[in-house]
Parts: structure tokens; sequence; C-alpha cells
């Protein structure tokens, strides 16, 4: 802008040429939002929103309450089969026993016992069926029952080091992982589960076994496991290092 | 020319830090909806949404995916809340709200004033600062961003703040109250902009300098939307006076 427009910007302020202002308003209105319109918004607001989402997790993680519980409400139906399957390979992973030998869950990291588990050995564990709400990214829930182990059974198991403040679950869904705050895996309505709705768990939902916490979105809880890593740090994940929100919490 | 003070600089800050907010906040919502345009949780269906599973036109929506989109809404519901905190306590502590809470008279003077638009009505009702259809709408407004907020926090954490959400009727629900919450914003603010536009361009300045000038407000000019836009011209002088008698 040029020292010839100063007069312009003069009466702008001022208010005395109203129709220039209006000219220039509209202008302006309609090119920002021409320019923002269906946009991912300007580059330079990214570390802004990188700035929120840091401070947000400080204070997800402060609002935590291991004694808030996910209620389902009166009269909800179950999803059934209307629950939605996902995953990340071209097709269903389906673990391939003749390949990769009878499946197992690893549960290592800084722990002092680590250990090994067949299906069998975790149906050995205590069980519980939790009734809970999933909560998606994309907006929709879904009531469905989950039957597995504790995962603060597990972690009874393997006796995790306290500086394990994070907890890594990975898969065998391509390279599907999600790390988490490890208060989050130790809630109660957090399970180790195989199964679903009273039945095994279905490939096409996570069998073998997956992890299923209320207090997480979906896409924070990983299906086909095969790892459960007690870390120091955080991991990202498989949705949180393509921009969604690590904490993912509820 | 007159000229008066209309707006405090907080109240002009403020309104514009809050357009910038709402649709930042109203353009990432709908992206986000559109992950999931629909109310019924999976397995059942919703009573009362007409447009189920039928996507807002992308044009209307802000953030370019879903996570963007999130970012953007998790980042500006702060400088909605914190300026729309600002906003309430100037107007409470500075008494602004004298001119904007409903009082006695106002349903019978917001019915004057839809007879004044509607031809039913030849002079514009008197008004204090606002007529009493402004004042309707400058307090709904506000009210409904507040019921926005609290519907956004009971989705927001519907685990970590289970009885909260609860009083919104659960989840399916809160998330439902929050999309209604943010149709009343749009249409409220849409028909104001219409209406500045259309009924009190001269008002729009004043939103940013502060200074109005009360010889061209809508009751003086008597104008309804697209009527009277310009000012008046100096009254005619006044004509002979009629012949007396009666006429036979």
């Amino acid at each position: 802008m040029s020292a010839h427009d100063d007069d312009g910007i003069f009466r702008f302020v001022d208010g005395i040429d109203r129709r220039e202002f209006l000219v220039r308003g509209t202008g302006l209105i309609s090119a920002t939002l021409l320019a923002a319109c269906n946009s991912r918004g300007p580059k330079a607001a990214d570390r802004l929103l990188k700035y929120a989402e840091r401070k947000n997790l400080v204070l997800e993680r402060k609002l935590f309450r291991h004694t808030s519980m996910d209620v389902v409400q009166a009269g909800a139906n179950e999803a059934g089969n209307k629950l939605p399957s996902y995953y990340v390979s071209p097709s269903v992973p389906v673990w391939d026993e003749a390949a990769r030998g009878k499946w197992s869950l690893e549960v290592s990291g800084l722990v002092a016992n680590p250990a090994r588990l067949s299906i069998e050995d975790m149906q050995r564990l205590p069980q519980v069926s939790n009734r809970v709400n999933h909560y998606c990214v994309e907006g929709w829930t879904a009531v469905e029952t989950w039957t597995g182990v504790p995962f603060t059974e597990l972690a009874r198991l393997v006796r995790p080091d306290p500086k394990a403040r994070y907890v890594d679950f990975q898969s065998f869904d391509d390279n599907y992982h999600e790390s988490w705050d490890i208060e989050s895996a130790m809630h109660k309505q957090t399970v180790v589960a195989y199964g679903l709705d009273g039945s095994p768990l279905e490939p096409a939902h996570g069998a073998p076994a997956r992890v299923y916490s209320p207090v997480k979105l979906g896409y924070k809880n990983t299906k086909y496991l095969t790892k459960i890593v007690f870390m120091p740090v955080m991991n990202g994940g498989y949705w949180s290092d393509q921009g969604y929100e690590w904490y993912g919490g509820v | 020319m007159q000229r008066m003070k209309r707006h405090h600089w907080i109240v002009r800050v403020t309104h514009w830090v809050n357009v910038l907010a709402i649709i930042v906040m109203v353009g990432s919502g709908l992206r986000i909806f559109n992950a999931y345009p629909a109310f019924a949780r999976k397995g059942e269906i919703f009573c009362c949404y007409p447009f189920e599973h039928k996507p807002i036109p992308s044009w209307l929506t802000f953030g370019g995916w879903l996570g963007g989109a999130r970012h953007w809404h998790f980042a500006a519901m702060w400088l909605l809340v914190v300026n729309g905190i600002i906003y309430l306590s100037f107007v409470y502590l500075h008494g602004e709200w004298r001119d904007l809470v409903p009082g006695k008279g106002d349903i019978r003077d917001s019915w004057q004033m839809v007879k004044f638009y509607t031809f039913r009505r030849k002079d514009h009702p008197h008004q204090g600062k606002h007529n009493a259809l402004q004042k309707a709408t400058y307090f709904t407004l506000p009210l409904a961003g507040v019921l926005a907020v609290l519907t956004g926090i009971a989705i927001w954490k519907p685990v970590q703040f289970a009885p909260y959400t609860a009083l919104f009727g659960g989840y399916v629900w809160a998330r439902y109250w929050h999309f209604l919450a943010m149709l009343i914003i749009v249409i409220l603010s849409v028909a104001h902009v219409f209406m500045v536009f259309a009924v009190d361009p001269y008002s729009l300045p004043s939103m940013i300098t502060g200074n109005y000038d009360p010889s061209l407000s809508p009751e003086a000019r008597n104008a309804r939307p697209f009527y009277h836009l310009l000012p008046r011209r100096a009254a005619p002088p006044p004509a002979a006076a009629p012949p007396s008698g009666t006429p036979t």
C-alpha cells in the first residue's frame, strides 16, 4: 500500500466515506471467506494449532480421573453387526498360524517380568465383560460388550517400572500401532478383549485380541494385537503420526 | 451531521473476534459433522433429524479434513470462550445489558416491528438503542453461544464428565443440542448481517469506529429492508395554508 493511500485509510477509520468503507470491507470479507472455504486454513496457523494441541493435551491429562466411568444410557441398543469393521491392511488381517506359528501376545518393555501369553493363558487370567460405548473420532457411538483381561491385571503380571509412563499397543495389521498415556491404560474399563457380545472376537473386529477402552477414541484402540510395550516416552501411532490428536481421550 | 459514541471499544473488539471465532467454529464443526453426518447410535435410528447421512456441502466447511478440522475446533474453542467471557463480563459490569435483556412490552414491540416490516404499519416504532427484534436477537445469540459451549464440553468429555453429559440426555442428544445451538447462531447471524446491509448500513462503521449518527438511524429514516436506505432530505417548506371555508 502506497503512502498515497494514507488519506483513504484515515477516512476509512473515521467512518466518513461509507461507500468506500463498504466496498473495501465487502471485498476483504469475501476474499477471506473464499480463501478459507473448505481449505485447511492458512499455513501460518499450523504452529498455533500445534501449540493449542499441546496445551489441550496437558489439560486433558489433568482432567482424567480413574473414577470417571463410561455409562451406557438406559434403553440403548447394542450395535451388533452394525459395528463397522475397520483395518488398514487391504483385506481383513488374519493371523496365519501355518506361517507364523501359534499367536501369542508379548507384554514387555520397562517391566520386571516380561510375559508371552497365548489366548488360553489370557483366558485363565481374571475376566471382565464391559458393556460400554465406543466413541469414534468421526462422531458416531456404538454400544458393545467387550470381554477380556483388565489391563491392570496384565500390568500386575509383568510389574511395570515406575518410569514406564506410556504404553504402545502394536498389531499385525500392517504397521498399525497407537501409544497411550499409562493412566488411560490403567483405567478400570480398559481391557485386552478376546470376546465381543458373548462370542469370541472375530477377525473383522480385531481377533485374536485387541485393546478396548471407552476412555479413548476408536483409533487409539489397536486391534490385532501382537505386542504391548511399556515405555518411558510416547511413541506416536498410526493415525497420530498422520495428524490426528495423539491423546484421543474421551 | 450529528455524532454519538455508540459502542465501547471492548464491544467492538469482542464483536469482530467473535466473527472470526464463529466462522472457524461453525466451519470446522460442520467438517467434523460430515465425517458422520447423522446422529443415530450405530444399530439405532434417530427420531429428530430429517437429513440423516446427508453431508453438509463442503464449501460451507473449514479445515480440509477431519483431523485438521478437529485441531481448528479445539483451538478456536478457547478464542470463543475467552472472548465470550470478556464480552459478557463487560456487558454485565458496564450496564449495557439493560439495552439487551428483554423487558416489559418487548413482545408487543416486536409485533409492531413485524407489522412495520410487512407494511402493515406506516411509521417506524419508537425505539431505544435497538429495536425489539434486535434486542431479542442480541439476547438470544449469547444464550445460544453458551448452550453451544456447554453441549460442546459434554461431547468433548462424555466419559470423564459422564454425569454432566447425562444432563443433556447423553452423548447422542448432547451432540444434537450442540448442532441446534450452532443452527440458531447461524440463522440469527445471517439475519443480523442481512439486516445490517438492508436496513442500517450506517451501523457497520459504528462497530469499527464506535461513532453513530442518530439522524441516519432506521427510525429517523423510517427504513424497512431496502426501503429508505438513503438519509431523508430536509423537509420541504410547509405548503400554503389551505383556503378556509367549506367548498360548495
